[in-house]
């Protein structure tokens, strides 16, 4: 019987390969205002950032009821008795503590693990993704979740960002409080570590923040999966994939875009690089 | 309980014991927070056990009035208090109740009401109250409440929406009030608590129980920086904490809390007395809790004694804040001068700033020192001027320390030595990278000469604006913006991304501002920054990257 995977939206599973894959995601809510939007369903990503740059309320992001994430494990378990749940770090949204409380709310008997991705967007996406391909390749449940464990250290993601005040409101901005207030204009490089948002370097430009992007992906070899991601700034992304894409010539770089629940809590302007492998750097 | 635009006292009874679950989540994380005035080390906890004791009062109430409930609310606090903030907390509750005096239930308008008459209760119990504490959050929550109502809607969610709103940016803002704060790179916790409170409190009201249950109350975030001290400052006395917090209700009859407050602020600090002529609640932090228990003995019965070493406290606080922070081993200590640059260098992660540059050298002992009280064994310094690098380069055999030095001979070399600074690299990587960085810079300074003078085939009068590039003398003229735009012109200022001007102490804003809007539209690619840098003898100082 074929495992299957499931994980929360904020992996940006890059369009197209979820089904490819067969991922199962479910949608964490955006709430503007009093109006709850589900990520990627009730609300398209250029619809929310216009929403985003238009509003003067602050949205918020909410993980879904433990009802929503037992249906999910239940039509699941329609296909497989075998599941694993990889979510995003549960030091940056609840959807661990829902997907692991959530077990207990099937009405379907079937293996259910839940694994902490201790991360965030694709680099949580580029593990969801390696555990999925296993997967389909007939993989044993218990193979396949070694190789999650694997990865979980293995995924690294930096991201220029254009302010961090999104952060800042939002709560999430963790170890990286140390670059609120720089007297300059700079790009600050932020990166997740341990689950939780860290600081890593700071550029005095824009392209200068990207060719930092372009240098961290150069620094990896035994590559498993490459991501690039933006915002609100798409021509930047295609631009750094491409000069990625001529660097690894065999890779597939894979192109997605920050979701909304994600991007009410970096802001617009974010551009990111994942890679799964390893850092020649320590 | 979703959608309603008045409440009654069996709601309020609920929406109490919502916030107070909510704040039991984040208690920890609030007790990790506390500074100030010393550190308690406690608030989120003290926060919390004054909540349920106003609960625990609150429940006994049979009537269905929202005054009998908020009355309870209040009696229940006054006498569970615990802690400065908890006192506090109690006296906002009273407000709140008087607020809601024989009122039935609770509109949006009657809670601003409650808002407004708590924050006024709040500041009169204090005999000196502090900005940037929980005393602000409740402030300017209730105005920010009251100009909802008046303003856009006196709808009971929509208003409670707007206080937690304005009490998180309040949170956020405590530290620019409280420099004790800021020099920590935490926010007020009492603060803290109060906001996580009034957020439980919306949650209810908007019948969000599952994520009552399910999340956890964020922490609010700094609006600014933790920011370093600098050397000099180490040590400051206005820190050191002392004695013991000490707590005590006494109950009796005909008692004075204003005597007895007047009486109290004569032998410790932080002195807090509420209540009435027959329970009176007393904080107080003292070197001799002794000699307060005597004193205050004979006033009646005592109860709830809570006496506590803060100087314990106080460490643990330390060791806490140490893991609070990115894990970075290497320290930096920069020559800087003005206040700008200043700001400048530390905003950017600079540990330690010795003041000094050009006619103000420092001396080796100077820097020696500096490296010596920074807390880490390997420190990068950044000498920021051509004179002072080999005056740097004495250090390292002078310490047991580890000591690199990136011979930096400008302030722009500085900064882009700093930019490059890695927070994940060790000593070496960081080094290489950050000598890297200076040299791919270049530096422009306008000064005045001091007396005429012919160098570098240039004829140079007494007062004349003159320029360096990166050390050479290249331009006079008579205006320092003159000067500045013929350097630039020797750097190929078409091919370069990011120009910074940080203007002198003698500059004027508005020339500096005038200066860079003309190199803009000369070169409409460059990103052109002005900083006030406040330094001393240079017109300008710029970067050219």
């Amino acid at each position: 019987m074929t495992v299957k995977i499931i994980t929360d939206s904020l992996g940006d599973i890059p369009p197209g390969i979820a089904e490819e894959l067969g991922i199962t995601v479910i949608p964490i809510n955006v709430i503007f205002g009093n109006i709850n939007y589900r990520d990627g369903v009730d609300l398209t990503t250029e619809q929310f950032y216009d929403k985003l740059a238009a509003s003067k309320v602050f949205p918020t992001t909410i993980v879904p009821s433990l009802g929503r994430y037992a249906d999910a494990y239940d039509q699941v378990a329609e296909e497989t008795g075998d599941i694993i749940v990889i979510t995003n770090s549960h030091k940056l949204s609840a959807s661990y503590e829902t997907a692991v409380l959530a077990r207990e709310r099937m009405k379907k008997k079937c293996r259910v693990e839940v694994i902490d991705s201790l991360s965030a967007i694709m680099a949580q996406g580029l593990i969801v993704m390696a555990a999925a391909r296993a997967a389909k390749d007939g993989a044993r449940l218990d193979k396949i979740l070694e190789g999650v464990r694997n990865n979980i250290p293995r995924a690294h993601i930096r991201m220029a960002f254009g302010t961090l005040e999104y952060l800042r409101r939002g709560g999430r901005i963790g170890k990286a409080k140390t670059f609120l207030g720089m007297v300059l204009k700079v790009s600050p490089i932020l990166g997740i570590r341990d689950g939780e948002i860290y600081p890593f370097a700071r550029e005095h430009s824009r392209a200068r923040a990207i060719d930092y992007l372009y240098e961290f992906a150069d620094g990896f070899t035994g590559i498993e999966g490459i991501g690039v991601e933006d915002v609100t700034t798409p021509g930047e992304a295609e631009e750094l994939a491409r000069r990625l894409q001529a660097r690894f010539l065999g890779e597939t770089i894979y192109r997605s875009r920050v979701g909304p629940a994600v991007g009410a809590h970096v802001g617009p302007r974010v551009l990111g690089v994942a890679v799964l492998g390893d850092r020649d750097q320590p | 309980m979703a959608e309603a635009n008045s409440i009654s006292g069996k709601d309020l009874q609920e929406m109490f014991t919502a916030a107070t679950g909510w704040l039991e989540k984040s208690a920890a994380d609030v007790d990790a927070l506390n500074v100030f005035p010393v550190p308690d080390g406690d608030t989120g906890t003290n926060m919390l056990l004054t909540m349920r004791s106003s609960i625990e009062d609150a429940y006994q109430v049979a009537n269905n009035s929202v005054s009998a409930v908020a009355q309870a609310i209040a009696r229940g606090a006054l006498i569970g208090a615990r802690g400065n903030s908890g006192v506090i907390l109690s006296q906002i509750w009273n407000g709140l109740a008087q607020g809601l005096d024989e009122k039935e239930t609770m509109t949006g308008a009657d809670l601003v009401q409650g808002l407004l008459l708590a924050s006024r209760t709040a500041y009169n119990g204090l005999s000196n109250p502090v900005e940037g504490t929980i005393l602000t959050v409740i402030r300017e929550a209730a105005e920010a409440a009251e100009k909802h109502a008046s303003e856009v809607s006196n709808d009971l969610i929509s208003v409670m929406e707007a206080t937690v709103e304005a009490a998180r940016e309040s949170v956020a803002n405590t530290p620019t009030l409280l420099p004790v704060l800021k020099e920590c790179g935490v926010v007020d916790a009492g603060g803290q608590g109060l906001y996580t409170i009034l957020e439980g409190a919306l949650h209810y009201l908007k019948g969000e129980t599952e994520q009552l249950k399910l999340r956890r109350p964020w922490m609010v975030a700094s609006s600014i920086p933790l920011t370093t001290r600098a050397p000099q400052m180490v040590g400051a006395e206005d820190e050191v904490p002392y004695g013991y917090c000490t707590n005590f209700v006494i109950k009796g009859a005909e008692l004075d809390p204003e005597k007895l407050r007047r009486r109290l602020e004569k032998k410790g600090l932080s002195v807090i007395v509420i209540g009435d002529d027959s329970a009176v609640r007393v904080h107080i932090h003292t070197l001799d809790p002794g000699d307060i228990m005597h004193y205050v003995n004979h006033l009646g019965t005592l109860h709830q004694i809570n006496i506590r070493n803060m100087d314990e406290q106080y460490r643990d606080f330390l060791e806490m804040q140490k893991e609070r922070m990115p894990e970075v081993d290497t320290a930096i200590v920069a020559v800087v001068v003005g206040e700008g640059l200043s700001q400048v260098f530390t905003s950017l992660g600079t540990t330690i700033i010795v003041p000094g540059g050009q006619t103000m050298n420092p001396s080796t002992k100077d820097l020696l020192q500096a490296v010596e009280a920074v807390p880490s064994e390997k420190v990068i310094i950044l000498p920021n001027n051509k004179n002072i690098v080999l005056t740097a380069e004495q250090v390292p055999a002078l310490t047991e320390k580890k000591i690199h030095v990136v011979p930096t001979r400008t302030v722009p070399q500085g900064v882009a030595a700093l930019l490059a600074f890695d927070y994940e690299a060790d000593l070496e990587t960081n080094t290489v990278s950050m000598y890297q960085a200076h040299l791919e810079v270049k530096s422009i300074e306008v000064t005045r000469a001091v007396r005429a003078t012919r160098l570098g085939g240039l004829d140079i009068k007494k007062n004349q604006a003159i320029g360096f590039l990166d050390g050479d003398l290249v331009a006079v003229a008579d205006k320092p913006e003159e000067v500045l735009n013929e350097v630039l012109e020797r750097v190929e200022p078409d091919k370069a991304e990011v120009v910074t001007i940080y203007y002198g102490a003698d500059t004027k804003p508005a020339e500096a501002e005038q200066a860079a809007a003309s190199i803009r539209e000369r070169y409409s690619q460059l990103q052109v920054e002005v900083v006030q840098g406040g330094q001393p003898h240079y017109n300008y100082i710029a970067s050219v990257e």
